[in-house]
């Protein structure tokens, strides 16, 4: 046997390779993509260099359904009785080896642990969805929207859910709400594509389908799905308004020891209190009117925004409210959560 | 002809020419891991039925002498499909090339250099091409198996 040929085997020059596609994501190869795997061999038969030989085999990636939703921030959404506009805020990812559309859908939980402490305890009203506009913040640029549209692969879109809260809802009183995403299928633009489903039986020619996402909080695992729960918690003012008086003095007695006796004065006074571990009550206003039996004492006034009141005496504020007759008016602004304030005028006994 | 001759083995990978002297198939399996009845995990290969990214892969390349001589210097040259990563090969007559065929040699005593100058062990995602030259001659009738592993992209 004699080699006469030494052989030039340059690889790269043989190679007869449809590469597939270069993977640019995490997720993967597309959906689709070929592998195309090619050898070739190079011999010689009695010293004498052979036509190279080539084999190749040909496997189609298939596709990989895989998404999730987690809840963008890690606090509660504070909440007002009576807000029309309440959002919580979540990050649906596609994960998928391919562009996908994503459905959403936003629900109530009832009962239950919240994600952030406490236990819900209501229902807020119907949600809607909006797709944020790049600021994480829902506001007038963000899109109404009821599904996301052509998330390529890695797509992260921000979704804001929106609800309102009833007038009637009270301090402290917590909401869950859960988003689910659900896979469907990509390719029409501004269509939602069908749900997703795992390619049942055997391998076909085609992309098949594989649903490999994880379990949410409120869907399995391998079901086309990711869920995650975020709540609203009610802030409020919790108010309490008391009213004292005191006798100042009586025509007979004077200030010592005085007497309700007709022609005595009477001092009033208004207690607007804010319970700890509430909202600030802003825009306070208190009115009240002067009963038929007395005649206010325009020389006191009104007298607001006095903090101490100790047994039922009130020491007045610096602030001046107005009379208009027979009502007293005493506008106090804001009060704090864990703070009083208080209204006194005086009153002569007919 | 040589042309020609070449461009129908690619068509028909896993037919023999009847003017070649010898004869290769390019085969792929998938290494999916399975509990068994006992709830151990066991490793199987597959059909490449179900192919996704993450998956294991074993390409084995099957080649016979179907000549009536024995062939020498033999050659079989595999480049890296590009959604699949390297992942080594049991045969250690196998050398690789992480720079397109040009440079050869075992993984670990090949360098990459890096964007900055700098010169770092070729890792398995590098490789780009892998190698097997037999010294042995292949006889007449004789067969044999070349393996090696990878994982989609």
């Amino acid at each position: 046997m004699r080699n006469i040929l030494k052989l030039l085997t340059l690889a790269g020059g043989v190679s007869l390779v449809a590469l597939g596609a270069t993977p640019a994501f995490a997720v993967g190869t597309d959906a689709g993509a070929s592998i195309v795997n090619t050898a070739t061999i190079n011999y010689q038969v009695g010293g004498v260099a052979q036509t190279a030989l080539t084999a190749s085999n040909t496997i189609v990636v298939d596709r990989k359904v895989n998404l999730s939703v987690v809840e963008l921030g890690t606090t509660t959404t504070s909440v007002v009785p009576g807000q029309t506009q309440a959002a919580t805020t979540f990050t649906v990812t596609n994960l998928t080896n391919a562009t996908i559309d994503i459905g959403l859908a936003a629900a109530n939980l009832v009962g239950g642990a919240a994600p952030h402490g406490g236990t819900d305890v209501f229902n807020p009203g119907a949600y809607t969805l909006y797709l944020d506009d790049g600021d994480n913040l829902f506001d007038a640029g963000d899109t109404l929207i009821t599904y996301l549209d052509e998330v390529p692969e890695d797509g992260a879109r921000v979704v804001h859910v929106v609800t309102s809260i009833s007038a009637a809802q009270t301090n402290g009183q917590i909401a869950t709400v859960s988003l689910t995403g659900t896979a469907q299928a990509g390719g029409a633009a501004g269509t939602a594509g069908a749900v997703l489903t795992a390619t049942a039986g055997a391998n076909t020619a085609g992309i098949d389908t594989v649903l490999a996402d994880a379990a949410g909080t409120d869907d399995a695992a391998n079901d086309g799905r990711h869920s995650a729960r975020d709540d609203y918690t009610v802030s409020a003012p919790v108010l309490t308004v008391s009213k004292l008086s005191r006798v100042i003095s009586d025509p007979v007695n004077g200030t010592t020891n005085p007497k309700m006796i007709p022609g005595a004065v009477v001092e009033y006074c208004i207690v607007v209190a804010n319970a700890a571990g509430g909202a600030p009550a802003t825009s306070v206003v208190i009115t009240d009117s002067v009963p038929t039996e007395t005649t206010y004492l325009g020389a006191f006034g009104v007298l607001t925004g006095g903090t101490v009141v100790t047994g039922s005496t009130c020491t007045p504020g610096a602030g001046a409210g107005s009379y208009a007759a027979p009502v007293v008016t005493g506008s106090l602004g804001t009060i704090n959560a864990g703070t009083q304030q208080t209204v006194v005028f005086r009153a002569t006994i007919l | 002809m040589k042309i020609f001759l070449t461009l129908l083995a690619f068509l028909l990978p896993a037919a023999a020419m009847a003017t070649d002297n010898v004869a290769l198939s390019s085969t792929v399996f998938v290494e999916k891991t399975v509990p068994d009845s006992d709830g151990r995990a066991r490793v199987i290969l597959t059909e490449p039925k179900v192919v996704l990214p993450g998956d294991r892969l074993i390409f084995v390349l099957n080649y016979k002498n179907i000549g009536t001589t024995p062939a020498t210097q033999f050659i079989v040259t595999n480049p890296m499909p590009g959604a699949v990563s390297y992942q080594g090969t049991p045969d250690r007559r196998a050398l690789v090339s992480i720079d397109g065929g040009r440079a050869w040699g075992r993984l670990a005593e090949l360098r990459v250099r890096e964007s900055d100058g700098t010169l770092r062990s070729a890792r398995p995602e590098d490789v780009t091409h892998v190698r097997w030259a037999l010294t042995e001659k292949v006889p007449v009738g004789a067969q044999g198996k070349l393996s090696f592993r990878g994982v989609v992209r």
